[in-house]
C-alpha cells in the first residue's frame, strides 16, 4: 500500500473486506434475534440493537485504518451494509440508510483528527462519533425520544461499550496482526 | 424504472417514513409495496420470510415502548409498522433489480466514475467465493483446534490477508483486459435514463407528499 490512493485495486480491496465483514455480521444475526426474542418479553429489546451495534459497525474503522483515504471508511460501512440488503436482511431498505448513518459516523472520527491519527485517538474519536451518531438516528427511527432518561443512558451506554470493544478493541487487535505481519508495506 | 433512480426513491422513502410518524403512511406504504411486489410475482417462501424475520425487531420495539415509552399505543404501533415499510420497500428494490444493471446505470447515467461501479461490482461477484473463503478460514482453524468466532481477531486478519490477494488479482486481470482507470469507455450493454423514468420518478414522490399531508392533516378520522 504505498500509494495512498483511489485506485482500482484500493477500492476493490474496501469492498472485499466489507463484504467478509457484512457476511460474517450475517452470519451473526441469529444472535440478534436470539437476544431480541430473550429481551422483548421484559421490554428490553433495544438493548439487543445497543449491545450489537459495534459488531455492525466494525467495517468502518478497519476500511478507515487499512486504506487511508479520506473517505475509505464511508465507503466501507456502507458496502457492508449493502451486502445484508442483498443477502435479505431484517431491516429491509432501512439498512441502506443505516450505513449511510455509520459510514458518516465512522469517517467522523477520522476526519475529525485530520486524517493524521491511525492510532488510539483516531479510533477513539470514530468510536465515539459513531456513536453519538447512531445514536441519533435511533432517536428518530427506533422512537428513542419517547423513553424516560434511565433507559436512554442505560442505551447510550450499552452501545459505546459495545462499539468500544467491537469497532475499538477487536479492530485494534486485527489491525496490530496486520501490522506486525507487515502486509500493508508501510 | 431505472436502476439507480429506484434506488434513490427506496432510500428517499425510508427516510421519509423515519421523521413522519404516522400509522396511515405506513399501512399504505405497506399495503402498496406488496401489491407491487405480488405483481413481481416474488415466491411465496420468500413472501413469507419478508414477514417472519422482521416481526422480531418490530415486536421488541412496539414491546419497549408499552413498556417504557411515553408515545402511548399507538406510537408504538407506529414502530411496528414503520419496520414492515421499511422491509418491504427494499424488497421491491432487491426484487426487481440485480447489481449489474445498477452498477452500469451508475456509471453511465449517474457519473460514478468507471472504477468504483466495476469494481466494487467485481467485489460483489466474488461473493459465492467469500462465502466458501469464510467457512475454508474456519475449518482450517478447526484443523488446528482453534475455534473462529466472530469476535476473533484471527477470523478477520485471514479474510483481509484473502482481500488483498485478491484485490491485486483483479485489478491486475481487470487492466489486462483492456481496463484503463479514467479513461473514456464505450459500452457494450448502455442503460437509459429518459423522461419516462423521471416523470414516475417525480409522481410517485409527489404522490407521497401528498399521501403524507393528507394523512397528517385528518388525523381525526382515525
Amino acid at each position: 500500500m504505498k500509494q495512498q490512493r483511489w485506485s482500482l485495486r484500493n477500492i476493490i480491496l474496501i469492498a472485499l473486506i466489507a463484504i467478509f465483514c457484512g457476511l460474517i455480521f450475517w452470519g451473526a444475526g441469529f444472535l440478534y434475534t436470539a437476544l431480541t426474542v430473550a429481551l422483548t418479553p421484559l421490554g428490553m429489546a433495544p438493548y439487543a440493537n445497543d449491545i450489537l451495534m459495534g459488531l455492525w459497525c466494525m467495517a468502518g474503522p478497519l476500511t478507515g485504518y487499512i486504506i487511508r483515504i479520506p473517505g475509505s471508511a464511508f465507503l466501507g460501512e456502507f458496502l457492508g451494509s449493502a451486502v445484508e440488503v442483498f443477502l435479505g436482511g431484517q431491516w429491509g431498505a432501512s439498512a441502506f440508510i443505516s450505513g449511510l448513518v455509520q459510514g458518516i459516523g465512522s469517517e467522523l472520527g477520522f476526519t475529525l483528527t485530520g486524517y493524521k491519527h491511525y492510532d488510539w485517538l483516531g479510533l477513539s474519536a470514530s468510536i465515539l462519533s459513531t456513536t453519538i451518531i447512531t445514536f441519533a438516528w435511533d432517536w428518530f427511527r427506533s422512537g428513542y425520544n419517547q423513553y424516560g432518561a434511565l433507559m436512554l443512558i442505560g442505551l447510550f451506554v450499552t452501545r459505546l461499550i459495545s462499539t468500544f470493544v467491537f469497532a475499538g478493541l477487536l479492530t485494534r487487535l486485527i489491525t496490530n496482526l496486520l501490522d506486525r505481519s507487515q502486509v500493508l508495506n508501510r | 424504472m431505472n436502476a439507480g433512480l429506484k434506488l434513490l426513491l427506496t432510500i428517499w422513502i425510508a427516510i421519509e417514513i423515519s421523521f413522519v410518524t404516522n400509522l396511515t403512511v405506513n399501512l399504505v406504504v405497506i399495503g402498496v409495496s406488496l401489491i407491487i411486489l405480488l405483481f413481481t410475482k416474488i415466491k411465496w417462501q420468500s413472501l413469507f420470510k419478508l414477514f417472519f424475520w422482521p416481526l422480531f425487531p418490530a415486536a421488541g420495539l412496539l414491546v419497549s415502548q408499552l413498556f417504557y415509552g411515553n408515545g402511548g399505543p399507538l406510537f408504538a404501533w407506529i414502530l411496528f409498522t414503520r419496520i414492515y415499510a421499511y422491509v418491504l420497500v427494499g424488497a421491491i428494490f432487491t426484487e426487481t433489480t440485480d447489481l449489474t444493471t445498477l452498477a452500469l446505470t451508475l456509471e453511465q447515467n449517474f457519473h460514478l466514475p468507471a472504477k468504483f461501479a466495476y469494481g466494487v461490482l467485481a467485489a460483489f461477484n466474488l461473493l459465492p467465493k467469500i462465502v466458501e473463503q469464510v467457512k475454508t478460514i474456519k475449518t482450517a482453524g478447526l484443523m488446528r483446534g482453534v475455534v473462529l468466532h466472530f469476535w476473533s481477531p484471527q477470523l478477520y486478519f485471514k479474510a483481509i490477508l484473502a482481500s488483498i490477494s485478491w484485490s491485486e488479482n483483479l485489478a491486475e486481470a481487470m487492466t489486462s483486459h483492456g481496463f484503463v482507470e479514467g479513461q473514456r469507455r464505450s459500452h457494450r450493454y448502455p442503460t437509459r435514463l429518459n423522461y419516462l423514468d423521471w416523470g414516475l420518478f417525480i409522481a410517485v414522490i409527489i404522490a407521497f407528499q401528498l399521501l403524507i399531508w393528507v394523512a397528517t392533516n385528518s388525523q381525526s378520522l382515525f
